[in-house]
């Protein structure tokens, strides 16, 4: 069995190269990581770590000149089925990208089209995964309409325009009508405004407070937090089961963010989804995840339930991370040494050369995940690994 | 004293250097484009020794083999063969490398500095100066380069003074506008206000610190447009604009092959030599151009990014 | 200790322009009637969010920007009077207008570091012409004594001599940082605006930066105005905090002092969202309804009366004034008089 019962998704050994002019450089160095469903796993790490290349390599965009050399990432659909994402070809992978797995990135403004009202560009997600259910729902509100005597000519046109959609999308007769100037806007004016209507629930849900100004407005006419919204508005319009969160509150200002992290737990909530959160911020890492894992310069370090983490930190880079927080009571260190350049890594465990605790084993031996209790993974020579 | 405690590394701007030819010898077109534009100024500089001048005239005059008007064909003599009115077309074809070059140039550099001058005026203090500088600079563009260039060329007088004004006139708004862009863009960036937090003049800033990073793309264009220059002043020298006849220059060549371009009824290619071999010249140095800018460009643009 | 940057009535404004001709149709009132004064030798913090105005006050008072209305004294010596309202032998100090060769020569004494490392060095320089430029400028020294004081200021920000021949993207962030501190230091100022010196710097690394700048504090006799977003930083390294919004300072205390007993509504709710590193403690969270308005149109009366949950009556009419509640604990808001 790859998938426990109770896992949604287990990245096992995963390893990503990027050949680039200056050298092969080693992102990601045999990564393990399991997501239970329903929980929040908080992955947290700085630059160089890899969190993002992880993160997008969920969804099988693993940015060029990157290249998944090795693993396996084993994926449980909505439906039970286990995927593995790694062999699945572009046409499987396109239904589930937005669908299965959504992800929010760090920038808003560069996740959206600037040239699009905002509108546009929640309906293109919303009709490329549920264009059924939105046909159906029209062909009911025409049936409704005919019955109210609402009907007519135009009604009659829809309605075979719809179900021609259902049957055979790429119909000849379909493709000729719909792309006639103003017919195309007419045989199609109660898709539009069921999915309008969809819109426009999904941006309340999102707690934007006036979702009638916001749906029609271009992204630059917004605040980075609206932008924000509408991209988790896009990311969950088709309900996925697993949501990638990319950093998405890091350039948003302290309060926003707060507002913004308590509308993706509710919404964890209501969608029932497991979330994955990447960031660099402790204080956010704390307040979000049920587990988490830690990386550095590419290699998993250590994974815990989030209370066990900040307790007992173990790796001495989670420990000298905790330590490098401004926090009462705990000193403010910071850790001596740079990020290894990943073209060179330091040989064995990579964060030897900045390690107190380093051996000459830490110099030639790679250290793998173990368990130390119930729920506790490291990735450190002290530990036995 | 410092010079002991300083170690100095291999000098980073020789690093730069080194990074820069090896990117080039990556890819095939900008090492045949590097070839072809080594080739050209070896010929250039070579000219002397390659086709030596008759002592007592202007180097730059091609000497005569007779009078006659049908050119003849290449021989032990002539390599090339000659041209209507005898000239040597060997001898021309070598020497009109220099002019070619000199053309090149001169209209570059010159465009450039004028180029520079403008459009760091323009971009830096913004507002007014640059409205009034790029609205002169629309005009000029207005117009299409060849037209206006010819208009100048005929008001300057026939020569190869003239047109290489005209075409410095006509060349210089592109680089304007490029540099005035890189100004906008630069003068935006935190170390410029932080050079101005220091104390540093705007003269300072301009050419110290905003300059050195706006000047790659100028250098593309430049490599880009040598190629562009001398077609153009070909074609100014081909419509009897340019030098006199009888001067090396590879539109005047070319001019000279006009009525020869279809010879007799029986052989249509009778004198190909006379336009075929300054035309493949002329094709093979802008292109040559065109390759090394091209490869230029593909290698400056990344090497930026990755900053 | 007296003071050593006092400013009056301080404000900075940047036209909007819109239409064919670029006229002006409205204006960001970035800075709106801002009075402080930092003591010498202190590091003041200034928090607030974005939109707050908190960079262009920093920027103003150092002269990088030109103010709109409003005095800014600067005394190098330290001995401005706290209260300078009603005083005007102290004009010779003011330097809000100064222009040409006295400006020049005042930025000697006032440096910025700024947030993004990356951008803010000129990336075709080396480090050892990035480093000493000031010092050739400000006309100061140059050639072999001006290598000499580069290479120490350098060491003093705990970099070396192979670093001299370099340029800046062959650094870290926090490494190119360290290059910024140098630069702006080299010529020995006496007051520096740290313009979120930390938040484009790897977490790990922060603790080393402010290591830094408390110790250069000490061996340079430097006074700090240290702006940020990152409210566990400033109160790390703050002696006094004051809390912007929509260009006014709203709050101001000693550091200890505003972080357990914030009084306007705002720095709560500010405070209140800040993420705890303890997954043991859940945060009070006080949410506020809407979005931070735009400094172009700042709300009549209090400026944050449409978001505050005890807004009253008089808030929307009357602006309150900043008044000193505690000792040294200055608040505006019309729920404290």
């Amino acid at each position: 069995m790859v998938l426990n019962d109770d896992e949604h998704l287990r990245i096992k050994d995963l390893v990503v190269r990027f050949y680039t002019y200056e050298g092969i450089v080693k992102a990601i160095e045999r990564a393990n990581l399991q997501l239970k469903k329903g929980e929040t796993l908080g992955i947290v790490g700085e630059t160089g770590s890899g969190k993002s290349v992880t993160a997008l390599t969920i969804m099988a965009l693993t940015p060029p000149p990157g290249k998944v050399e090795n693993g396996d990432i084993f994926f449980r659909k909505s439906d039970g089925k286990v995927v593995n994402i790694i062999k699945l070809n572009e046409h499987e992978l396109l239904k589930i990208r937005g669908k299965e797995i959504s992800i929010i990135f760090q920038e808003p403004n560069a996740a959206l089209n600037p040239l699009y009202r905002v509108g546009e560009q929640i309906a293109e997600a919303i009709f490329s995964h549920r264009l059924k259910e939105m046909l159906e729902k029209a062909i009911q509100r025409i049936q409704r309409d005919i019955k109210n005597g609402n009907g007519g000519f135009a009604a009659r046109l829809e309605f075979w325009t719809y179900n021609k959609m259902l049957e055979n999308p790429n119909s000849i007769s379909l493709r000729f009508v719909k792309g006639l100037p103003i017919i195309k806007n007419i045989i199609t004016r109660r898709l539009r405004q069921i999915v309008r209507e969809e819109i426009i629930e999904l941006l309340r849900l999102m707690e934007i407070p006036d979702p009638y100004r916001v749906v029609d407005a271009y992204p630059h006419e917004l605040s980075g937090g609206m932008q924000q919204r509408v991209v988790i508005a896009i990311a969950l319009s088709c309900s996925p089961a697993l949501l990638l969160a990319d950093e998405p509150t890091t350039n948003l200002d302290v309060t926003v963010q707060a507002q913004i992290l308590d509308l993706i737990m509710r919404l964890k909530q209501r969608f029932g989804a497991s979330v994955i959160y990447i960031t660099h911020d402790m204080g956010v890492i704390a307040e979000i995840s049920d587990r988490v894992a830690v990386m550095y310069a590419g290699n998993v370090v250590e994974v815990a339930p989030v209370k066990e983490l900040f307790k007992n930190p173990l790796h001495p880079y989670t420990k000298a991370l905790l330590e490098s927080i401004p926090r009462p009571g705990s000193p403010f260190k910071s850790i001596p040494g740079v990020v290894p350049n990943l073209v060179n890594p330091p040989s064995g465990c990579r964060f030897h050369p900045r390690c107190q605790y380093a051996t000459e084993e830490c110099k030639h031996k790679v250290p793998v995940l173990v368990k130390v209790s119930e729920d506790h993974q490291v990735a450190c020579l002290l530990y036995g690994g | 004293m410092l010079s002991k405690k300083v170690v100095k590394e291999e000098n980073p701007r020789i690093k730069e250097l080194k990074f820069v030819l090896r990117r080039i010898k990556e890819n095939p077109l900008s090492i045949a484009g590097l070839v072809i534009v080594m080739f050209f100024t070896i010929i250039a500089i070579a000219a002397p020794l390659l086709a030596p001048p008759i002592a007592g005239r202007d180097p730059y005059m091609i000497p005569r083999y007779g009078y006659s008007p049908i050119p003849k064909p290449p021989s032990p003599e002539n390599p090339f063969g000659t041209t209507q009115g005898q000239y040597d077309l060997y001898y021309g074809i070598i020497w009109g490398t220099r002019t070619a070059y000199r053309i090149g140039i001169l209209v570059v550099v010159a465009s450039i500095l004028i180029g520079i001058v403008i459009g760091a005026l323009a971009g830096y203090y913004k507002g007014i100066i640059d409205e009034v500088l790029m609205r002169v600079t629309d005009i000029i563009l207005a117009f299409p380069a060849l037209i206006l260039a010819m208009a100048l060329a005929v008001a300057f007088g026939p020569g190869l003074d003239s047109i290489t004004l005209a075409l410095i006139l006509v060349w210089w708004p592109a680089y304007a506008r490029l540099v005035r862009g890189e100004f906008l863009r630069i003068t935006s960036e935190d170390f410029v206000e932080a050079a101005k937090a220091i104390g540093c003049s705007d003269f300072r800033i301009i050419f110290r610190h905003v300059l050195p990073n706006a000047i790659f793309p100028l250098i593309v264009m430049a490599s880009l447009d040598i190629g562009s220059v001398v077609l153009t002043a070909a074609a100014l020298s081909f419509l009897g604009l340019g030098p006199p006849e009888g001067y090396a220059d590879w539109g005047q060549l070319i001019s000279l092959s006009r009525n020869w371009i279809i010879g007799t009824a029986q052989n249509p290619f009778a004198y190909w030599h006379v336009w075929v071999i300054p035309g493949i010249f002329l094709f093979l140095f802008v292109m040559g151009w065109n390759m090394l800018g091209d490869a230029l460009r593909d290698v400056l643009d990344p090497m930026i990014r990755r900053r | 200790m007296g003071n050593i940057i006092a400013t009056l009535g301080l404000r900075k404004y940047f036209p909007i322009r819109g239409g064919i001709f670029g006229r002006k149709v409205g204006e960001v009132k970035a800075v709106d009637g801002v009075n402080l004064s930092i003591r010498k030798g202190e590091t003041f913090g200034l928090v607030g969010e974005s939109g707050c105005g908190k960079t262009t006050l920093g920027k103003t008072i150092i002269r990088l920007l030109d103010p709109d209305s409003g005095k800014i004294f600067f005394d190098p010596d330290g001995s401005l009077p706290e209260d300078l309202q009603n005083k005007d032998n102290f004009d010779n100090l003011d330097i809000a207008r100064i222009k040409g060769g006295k400006l020049k020569k005042l930025r000697r004494y006032m440096q910025i570091v700024y947030q993004n490392p990356s951008t803010s060095l000129n990336p075709r320089m080396l480090v050892k012409d990035i480093v000493s430029e000031p010092l050739i400028v400000q006309g100061i020294c140059k050639g072999r004594e001006a290598e000499e004081r580069t290479l120490k200021m350098l060491e003093q920000v705990g970099l070396s001599s192979e670093h001299l021949y370099r340029y800046p993207h062959e650094f870290s962030g926090g490494q190119r940082q360290r290059i910024a501190i140098a630069r702006a230091l080299i010529t020995h100022p006496k007051f520096v605006v740290l313009d979120e010196p930390t938040s484009s710097v790897d977490v790990s690394v922060r603790a080393s930066l402010i290591n830094l700048f408390k110790d250069l504090q000490q061996t340079m006799g430097l006074t700090y105005l240290f702006i940020s977003h990152d409210l566990s930083i400033i109160e790390a390294i703050s002696d006094r905090v004051a809390v912007m919004y929509l260009g006014k300072i709203i709050e101001f205390a000693d550091s200890k002092e505003l972080f357990k007993n914030p009084l306007h509504p705002y720095t709560k709710e500010l405070f209140s969202a800040i993420p705890i590193p303890d997954p043991e403690i859940r945060r009070k969270r006080i949410t506020l309804k809407g979005e931070p308005p735009s400094p172009a149109n700042p709300p009549k009366g209090c400026r944050f009366h449409p978001r505050c949950p005890y807004a009253k009556d008089v808030c929307g009419q009357d602006e309150p004034k900043l008044l000193e509640l505690k000792a040294g604990h200055y608040v505006a808001c019309h729920l404290y008089g």
